[in-house]
C-alpha cells in the first residue's frame, strides 16, 4: 500500500523575502572599509547558504553608489547569489543610489504579483558614510514607501557618515557600525532576513539587537 | 517572584464511543523544524468534540511566534471555542438556522477570546503576548459551519467529491501580516461560512501547509494535494493508525523540505448511518 507521503502532490511556492542592500562605494570607502564590505557580503552569502529554506526564500540585490548608481545585482535567489568585489571611487550619489533601489523593488513586486508568487515586505537596506546635503525628495520618498508599508528601510552608518541626514531619510532609528565591524552587521542581517523569511504568514518578527553596533 | 507556569491540558481526541456511522477522524500535529531547532514548544493547538456520531466540533488555533505565551494562548482558544460551541449545541431545541450558526460561531470566537484575555490579566501581560489564529468548525451531515479569525483554512469535498475551499487565508499584499484573536478588528474580520449539503470529506488545519495545498494568491486548493488525503480518511478503517499514518506524512522529509513551520491537520469522512442519520 503506498503511503500519503508517495501519493499526495504539493505546491512548491517558497514565499520570497527580498533586501535590497544599497551600498556606498566612494572614494572614501577606499582601503579597508571597501574591503571589510566586500568580506562582509562573502559572510552573508555564506550564512544564508547554511539555512536550507532561507537560502531559497531571501532574495538579494545589490545597488552601488559613488559618482555613478550601478545595479550591481538584480534580485536573485541567497542560493544562487554570487558577491562581487566592490572598488571604491568618486563622489557620494546616495540619493541616486536609494532611487534605483526603491524603482528596483517595485519592480520585483509587481512580478511577484505578477507571478502569483507570496512574498514578504521588501527591505531596503543602506550602508553609507557619506555626507549629502540635497535630500529632501528622496527622504520624503521613502518615508511614504514605509508608512505605506510599501518596504521596510534600515539605515547604517559608517564613520563618517552624517547621523542627521541618515535620521531625515530613515523612519527606523538609523545605526552606526562600531568601526568596521561588517561581518557581525551581515551576520546579523543575515540572521534578520531568516527569521523573517520563516516568519509565519500573520506576524511581525521583532529584530535583535546588533553587536554591531556603536553605543 | 516569578509565577509558575499554569499546566494547560493538551486537547486530543477522546471519542471513542463505539459508532458505525457519522464522521471519521484523523488528527495530527507536527512540531516545526524551526522550532525543534530552537527547543521551542510547538505552538499549534487543537480541540474537537463529537456530540453525537454525527456532530463533530472542531477548533484548531495557531500561536504567533512573535507571542511570548503563544501555545497557552493558542490552547486556551481553541478548549474555550470547543466549549461554547458544545454548550449551546447541546442545548434543547437549539435553532440551526444559517442566522443561529453564525451566532454560535461568533459566539465561540467572543469566549476564546475572552478566555485568551483573563489569562493574559491574570499573567499581567499584553492579550498581544497570547496572540494566536483560531479557526470553529460545526460540521452535520446536512452542512458544514465555519468561522476563521487568521490564516489556515477549511476545505472540503461534496457528495461527487468537487473539492470547496469554505474558509481560506485572508488576502493581503505581504505573507506575514494577518489578523488574531486578540486583534481589535478580529471578530469584525473574522470569515463565517455556513455551507449547505453533505460534505463527505473535511479538512481543516493550521497556517503551515497552506503554501503546501493553496494556489497563491486566490488560495485555490490543489485538488492533487487533498484528493489522496480525502480518499485517505475515506478508506480508513482504524482512527488511530489514520492519526499515526498522518502523522508520519506531516514529519516527512518532503514536508520539511518546504516548511518549518508547525502543522496541525484535521481530516474527518462521513459515513453512513445504518438508520440513515
Amino acid at each position: 500500500m503506498s503511503t500519503l507521503e508517495d501519493s499526495v502532490e504539493f505546491i512548491n511556492q517558497q514565499p520570497r523575502c527580498p533586501c535590497a542592500l544599497i551600498l556606498d562605494t566612494s572614494g572614501s570607502m577606499t582601503g579597508r572599509p571597501i574591503e571589510a564590505l566586500n568580506a562582509g557580503l562573502q559572510t552573508l552569502r555564506d550564512d544564508l547558504q547554511n539555512d536550507n529554506l532561507a537560502k531559497k526564500r531571501v532574495e538579494i540585490a545589490i545597488v552601488e553608489f559613488n559618482s555613478a548608481v550601478r545595479v550591481v545585482q538584480d534580485f536573485v535567489a541567497a542560493a544562487n547569489f554570487q558577491p562581487p568585489t566592490l572598488t571604491a571611487s568618486g563622489y557620494t550619489d546616495l540619493v541616486g543610489g536609494i532611487n534605483q533601489a526603491l524603482d528596483l523593488i517595485q519592480r520585483r513586486k509587481s512580478k511577484y504579483t505578477s507571478n502569483g508568487v507570496p512574498f514578504y515586505r521588501p527591505w531596503a537596506f543602506l550602508i553609507t558614510d557619506g555626507k549629502v546635503t540635497e535630500y529632501e525628495q528622496v527622504a520624503r520618498r521613502v518615508r511614504e514607501d514605509e508608512q505605506n508599508k510599501r518596504i521596510a528601510f534600515f539605515a547604517v552608518g559608517v564613520q563618517g557618515a552624517n547621523e542627521e541626514c541618515l535620521k531625515n531619510i530613515s523612519v527606523r532609528e538609523p545605526k552606526m557600525l562600531a568601526g568596521l565591524n561588517f561581518r557581525e552587521l551581515f551576520l546579523w542581517l543575515s540572521a534578520s532576513m531568516k527569521r523573517v523569511s520563516q516568519s509565519k504568514p500573520g506576524e511581525m518578527v521583532p529584530l535583535e539587537k546588533g553587536t554591531w553596533e556603536a553605543v | 517572584m516569578e509565577r509558575a507556569e499554569p499546566q494547560i491540558e493538551t486537547h486530543t481526541p477522546s471519542i471513542n464511543f463505539p459508532r458505525s456511522g457519522g464522521w471519521q477522524l484523523a488528527v495530527a500535529q507536527q512540531r516545526g523544524t524551526s522550532h525543534e531547532t530552537t527547543g521551542e514548544v510547538c505552538q499549534d493547538a487543537y480541540s474537537l468534540a463529537m456530540l453525537s456520531p454525527e456532530v463533530l466540533v472542531i477548533a484548531i488555533a495557531d500561536g504567533a511566534g512573535s507571542a511570548r505565551y503563544a501555545e497557552a494562548g493558542a490552547s486556551l482558544a481553541a478548549s474555550a471555542g470547543v466549549g461554547q460551541l458544545c454548550a449551546r449545541l447541546g442545548e434543547a431545541g437549539a435553532a440551526l438556522d444559517e442566522t443561529s450558526l453564525k451566532d454560535i460561531l461568533y459566539e465561540g470566537l467572543g469566549a476564546a477570546r475572552n478566555a485568551v484575555e483573563a489569562e493574559a490579566a491574570a499573567r499581567e501581560v499584553s492579550a498581544h503576548e497570547l496572540a494566536t489564529t483560531l479557526i470553529l468548525l460545526i460540521a452535520r451531515p446536512e452542512l458544514i459551519a465555519v468561522a476563521q479569525v487568521g490564516d489556515g483554512a477549511t476545505v472540503i469535498a461534496n457528495q461527487t467529491g468537487k473539492i470547496i475551499g469554505l474558509t481560506l487565508p485572508p488576502a493581503g499584499e505581504y505573507i506575514n501580516e494577518t489578523t488574531f484573536i486578540t486583534s481589535a478588528e478580529a471578530l469584525r474580520t473574522a470569515q463565517t461560512t455556513v455551507w449547505h449539503g453533505r460534505a463527505a470529506r473535511l479538512a481543516a488545519f493550521s497556517d503551515g501547509l497552506q503554501l503546501l495545498c493553496l494556489k497563491w494568491p486566490e488560495c485555490l486548493p490543489h485538488e492533487a494535494f487533498f484528493s489522496p488525503l480525502f480518499h485517505f480518511i475515506g478508506t480508513t478503517a482504524d482512527e488511530s493508525q489514520a492519526g499515526d499514518e498522518l502523522g508520519r506524512f506531516l514529519s516527512s522529509e518532503r514536508i520539511k523540505d518546504l516548511t518549518d513551520d508547525d502543522l496541525t491537520l484535521v481530516l474527518a469522512s462521513l459515513t453512513d448511518c445504518p438508520d440513515g442519520c
